[in-house]
């Protein structure tokens, strides 16, 4: 029995195989789906998003990762006590924007939106809000109306003042999607 | 094969005539972009600045706006207040410089809005302060009116815009 060595067929060498694999073409086509479909994911689907800021908590920590899922609101409106971002930039442009608001809905489209002795009224109805830190609040503010097409968005950490509170109402255009987690 | 080869080259030289006469004759639109950036670098102020070069930074700042140039910011916690002219934004501008041992100023996702005579600008943007370090960062949505005076795109007006109402 003998053995033929094929020199021009040879094994490639386990630093090539590490590197760029068996097939180089097969990676580079890969490499390009991968790098093509993160790219369409990380910008129209799912926006990666890192926190900052005390206005969400205790619900989002200062500096934690999420994601924002673009696509949420393609088949309904935004519900009450969803977190969205809510972009600064002026809308038209699907690209992705570089600094969001994160805040709740707590306010619908021509709802009335109230607060004593740091609780919300809707419509004059008390708001539950289960996602809430027991602590001390005494917001108060008389009834705002939200338009047509505007919802009223607030943050979770009601220990600030209300004045320092970055909250109010925001235009649907402006909602980008909802925090995925 | 060779004349596709030639052609290929020859797409590439005009892509990169095209790239140089960008870099040399800036659309208006590219003009006001860089000189917004140009104002967030000229703001910054690196940890460790001088005193002197500090002052020298407050005069160039101003240089980016027109004499009647005015600003108009309302800001959390601040209140609402108005400031016309060069004289009254040096003197703001030398107490925040003053007040801060390092400034980071960022205008993100700029659009510009070419006016029909293409001598005015309203640009829109975030704007990402951060002082002392990233212990005071604050982010705020503006805009900006330009208009272009004696071949140099000037601020005739700057404004902060509530993002919620």
């Amino acid at each position: 029995m003998t053995t033929e060595t094929n020199t021009s067929g040879a094994e490639p060498g386990w630093l090539q195989i590490v590197l760029i694999g068996r097939r180089p073409k097969w990676t580079l086509i890969r490499i390009l789906v991968l790098v093509s479909l993160v790219t369409v994911t990380t910008k129209f689907v799912l926006l990666p998003i890192r926190v900052e800021g005390i206005s969400m908590e205790p619900t989002y920590r200062n500096h934690k990762i999420d994601c924002v899922n673009r696509l949420a609101y393609m088949l309904h409106e935004p519900q009450r006590g969803d977190v969205v971002a809510i972009r600064y930039s002026e809308p038209g442009q699907f690209s992705e924007p570089k600094q969001l608001l994160m805040k709740r809905i707590i306010g619908l489209p021509g709802e009335s939106v109230a607060f004593h002795e740091g609780h919300v009224y809707i419509n004059g109805r008390l708001l539950d809000e289960p996602y809430l830190a027991k602590s001390s609040c005494d917001w108060e503010h008389a009834p705002i109306q939200c338009g047509p097409d505007q919802y009223y968005v607030v943050g979770d950490n009601r220990t600030m003042p209300f004045e320092y509170h970055v909250q109010g109402r925001a235009e649907r255009n402006r909602i980008i999607g909802k925090v995925l987690l | 094969m060779k004349a596709a080869l030639r052609l290929a080259l020859a797409l590439v030289l005009l892509g990169l005539l095209y790239w140089l006469y960008t870099v040399l004759f800036p659309s208006p639109e590219k003009a006001v972009l860089k000189r917004i950036a140009s104002l967030a670098a000229t703001a910054t102020i690196p940890a460790g600045t001088n005193p002197l070069l500090r002052a020298n930074k407050v005069g160039t700042v101003i240089a980016y706006f027109s004499p009647d140039a005015e600003i108009t910011y309302d800001l959390v916690g601040v209140g609402a207040h108005t400031l016309s002219g060069r004289d009254e934004i040096r003197e703001a501008a030398a107490g925040g410089f003053a007040g801060a041992t390092s400034l980071s100023v960022r205008f993100q996702d700029v659009t510009v809005r070419l006016g029909p005579d293409k001598l005015s600008a309203e640009v829109s943007c975030t704007a990402k302060v951060s002082a002392n370090g990233d212990q005071d960062t604050g982010i705020q949505e503006m805009r900006f009116q330009l208009r272009k005076l004696d071949g140099d795109w000037l601020i005739t007006r700057a404004e902060t815009v509530k993002t919620l109402q």
